[in-house]
C-alpha cells in the first residue's frame, strides 16, 4: 500500500526566525531521510513545492476561470513538500514522526487509493 | 574507461551519422529515428559479448534499415508500395518526396548531415522542451530513459514529447537540409540556444534537490564541440563552447561537501579545472576578432576573466564591467543589467550597483525570478544595511524554485539575524 506524507511549513517565512544551525540541521535531516527512503526503495516519489507566496489560485469568477495571486492563507500551514512511499501505516507514521520531532511543524499521512480491484 | 563505456561513446558518436544516412535514403525522419534507437539497443545487447564489428557504422545502418523495413511491412498496403519504391536499388525514387539528389548520397553521412540533423531537431515549430528532448535523443544518442532521468520526469512523458515533436516536424514540412542564408544565421541561433539550455539545465537545475546534473553538462559540451568542429567558421558556436568550458571548470568548487552552494568569491580556486580553463581560453583567443562579436563570446570573455584571477580580490572588475557595457549594447536585457550591476558595485561601490538594480524594479520580466532580490540582498549586505539585506534574502528565498538556492538564501538571511555564537536561542 502507498502513503502520501505531506509536510506543512518549513519554507521561507516559516524559517525566518530560526538560527542558521537550526535551518542547516533541518536541511540535513530532510536530505538524509530522502536519501534513505530512495536507497531502501520505499520512496515512490518525493518533491518539494515552491513557496506559497508564488502560488496562484484559479477561481470561477464572473462566469469564467480567472487566475489570481494567492492563496494568502496562513503561510506556515501551506503544503511544502511530500513523499509517496510504499509501506504500511506504521512505517509511514514513523517517518513523519522523525521529521516532526525536529521541526515541530505538523505532517499529514494519507493512504493513497488503490487502483487494483482487490487491495 | 571500461569497454562498456567505450561502446556507449562509439554508439553515441555514430547514432546521428546513421540517422542522417537513413533520412537521406528513405526520407522519413520519424520512422528513421525509431529505427536507429532499435539498432542502438541491439548493439548495446550484442557488442559487449560478441565484440565490436569491424565496420560498426555499416552494422548499425544495416540493422536500422532492416528495422525500418520491418515497420513498413507491418504497415498498410499503401505503405508497402512506398517501401518498394524506397528500396529501389537505383536510388532514383524516394519515399517522402525528398529531392532525388539528396537521396542519392548513399556513401555515408557527410559532416553537414549531422548539422542538418541538429537544425531539424531545433526546428522553430517545436517548443524548447521538445527541442531539448529530440536533440538529446536524435543527435546525442541518449535513450528516452536517460533523458527522463536527466530531466527528472517520467520516461513516458519524454517518450510522448519525442513522438509529438516528430509529428510537428512532419506537419511543419521541415526539410532535412541546411537552411540557406540569411535564414541559416537565425536558425543557428536557435540551435545554440538549445545547446545553451541543455547546459544550463544541467548546471543550475530549475528544480529538484541536486544542484548539478553532470550528464546534461557533459552532453551539452559534447554536442557543442561537435557543432564547433563541423562549423569552425561560426564564431558564436566557438564562443558558446568556450563559455561552457570556462563555466563548467568551476563545477567542483561550486558546492561544498554537504551539497551547499558556494558563491564565486568564496570558492577554492585550486579546485577549478585548469585543463578546461586552458581549453576555453585557447578557443576564445582563436575566435575573438574572426567574426562579429556576439553574446556567447562576450560571456565567455567575462568567464575567462574570473577564471584567470588567482583570488577573488584580484578580479579585474573594471575589465569585466567594460565587457558588460559591450554586452548591454549587443544583447540588452534585464539579466545582463543584473550582472552589470554586480560588476558596477565591485568597481564603484554597492550603492552604484543598487541604483542600477532600481531600474529593474518595474521590469515585468524580472517579476517572477528571485535573482533580482538575491543580488540586491548581496549588495545591501555589502553596503552594511543588514536589516534590508535580510528582508531581501528572505524575499528571494520565497521566490526561487531551486532547493539548493533556497537553502543558501535562507542561511544567508539567518546569518544576518544571528551574528552571535552558534547555539544562540532560536526564537
Amino acid at each position: 500500500m502507498k502513503y502520501m506524507i505531506m509536510m506543512f511549513g518549513g519554507l521561507g517565512a516559516a524559517t525566518q526566525d530560526r538560527s542558521p544551525e537550526w535551518i542547516a540541521g533541518m536541511h540535513e535531516l530532510l536530505m538524509k531521510l530522502d536519501t534513505e527512503l530512495k536507497e531502501s526503495g520505499e520512496c515512490v516519489a518525493s518533491d518539494a513545492l515552491a513557496d506559497p507566496g508564488q502560488a496562484k489560485t484559479v477561481r470561477f469568477t464572473g462566469g469564467a476561470p480567472v487566475p489570481t495571486d494567492g492563496p494568502f492563507a496562513e503561510v506556515k500551514e501551506s503544503l511544502a513538500g511530500y513523499w509517496i512511499i510504499e509501506a504500511d501505516e506504521d512505517r509511514a507514521l514513523q517517518i513523519a514522526s522523525q521529521v516532526v520531532g525536529y521541526t515541530g511543524y505538523p505532517m499529514e499521512v494519507r493512504r493513497i487509493m488503490d487502483h487494483s480491484a482487490q487491495p | 574507461m571500461t569497454g562498456q563505456d567505450r561502446i556507449e561513446d562509439l554508439l553515441r558518436e555514430l547514432a546521428p551519422q546513421v540517422l542522417a544516412t537513413l533520412v537521406r535514403r528513405y526520407g522519413q525522419f520519424d520512422a528513421g529515428e525509431d529505427a536507429v534507437q532499435e539498432a542502438m539497443l541491439a548493439a548495446t545487447l550484442q557488442w559487449p559479448g560478441e565484440g565490436v564489428p569491424d565496420r560498426p557504422r555499416a552494422w548499425l545502418l544495416t540493422v536500422a534499415s532492416r528495422a525500418l523495413v520491418d515497420t513498413w511491412r507491418a504497415d498498410s498496403a499503401r505503405r508497402r508500395r512506398e517501401t518498394a519504391a524506397a528500396l529501389d536499388p537505383t536510388g532514383h525514387a524516394t519515399a517522402a518526396g525528398f529531392p532525388v539528389h539528396l537521396a542519392a548520397g548513399l556513401a555515408g553521412a557527410e559532416p553537414d548531415d549531422t548539422v542538418a540533423l541538429l537544425f531539424l531537431c531545433c526546428h522553430p515549430a517545436l517548443s524548447p522542451p521538445s527541442q531539448l528532448a529530440l536533440t538529446l535523443r536524435a543527435v546525442g544518442g541518449l535513450t528516452t530513459a536517460q533523458i527522463a532521468a536527466a530531466f527528472l520526469v517520467p520516461e513516458a512523458a519524454i517518450a510522448k514529447r519525442i513522438v509529438r515533436a516528430k509529428q510537428r516536424i512532419r506537419d511543419a514540412g521541415a526539410r532535412f537540409e541546411l537552411p540557406a542564408h540569411p535564414q541559416r544565421t537565425e536558425r543557428l541561433a536557435v540551435v545554440l540556444h538549445v545547446l545553451y539550455l541543455i547546459f544550463n539545465e544541467g548546471y543550475t537545475t530549475s528544480s529538484g534537490a541536486a544542484l548539478q546534473r553532470t550528464d546534461l553538462i557533459a552532453e551539452a559540451i559534447r554536442l557543442t564541440r561537435l557543432l564547433h568542429r563541423l562549423l569552425p567558421g561560426e564564431a558564436e558556436a566557438a564562443g558558446l563552447l568556450a563559455l561552457m568550458l570556462l563555466t563548467d571548470a568551476r563545477r567542483a568548487a561550486r558546492t561544498d561537501a554537504h551539497g551547499r552552494i558556494v558563491p564565486l568569491a568564496d570558492q577554492r580556486r585550486d579546485r577549478w579545472d585548469a585543463a578546461a580553463i586552458a581549453e576555453g581560453q585557447a578557443i576564445l583567443t582563436r575566435t575573438l576578432g574572426t567574426g562579429p562579436v556576439g553574446p556567447y563570446q562576450l560571456q565567455a570573455a567575462i568567464a575567462a576573466l574570473h577564471d584567470e584571477s588567482p583570488t577573488a580580490e584580484a578580479t579585474d572588475w573594471p575589465q569585466i564591467l567594460a565587457l558588460y557595457d559591450v554586452l548591454t549594447t549587443v544583447a540588452p536585457g534585464p539579466v545582463v543589467t543584473l550582472s552589470r550591476a554586480v560588476a558596477l558595485a565591485n568597481v564603484h561601490g554597492p550603492l552604484a550597483g543598487l541604483a542600477l538594480l532600481g531600474t529593474l524594479d518595474a521590469d515585468e520580466r524580472m517579476a517572477h525570478t528571485h535573482r533580482l532580490e538575491a543580488v540586491r540582498a548581496h549588495l545591501l549586505e555589502q553596503a552594511g544595511d543588514t536589516t534590508a539585506a535580510r528582508d531581501s534574502y528572505l524575499r528571494a528565498a520565497t521566490m526561487t524554485a531551486s532547493l539548493p538556492e533556497q537553502r543558501y538564501l535562507e542561511l544567508r538571511a539567518a546569518r544576518l539575524q544571528h551574528p552571535g555564537p552558534p547555539g544562540s536561542p532560536a526564537d
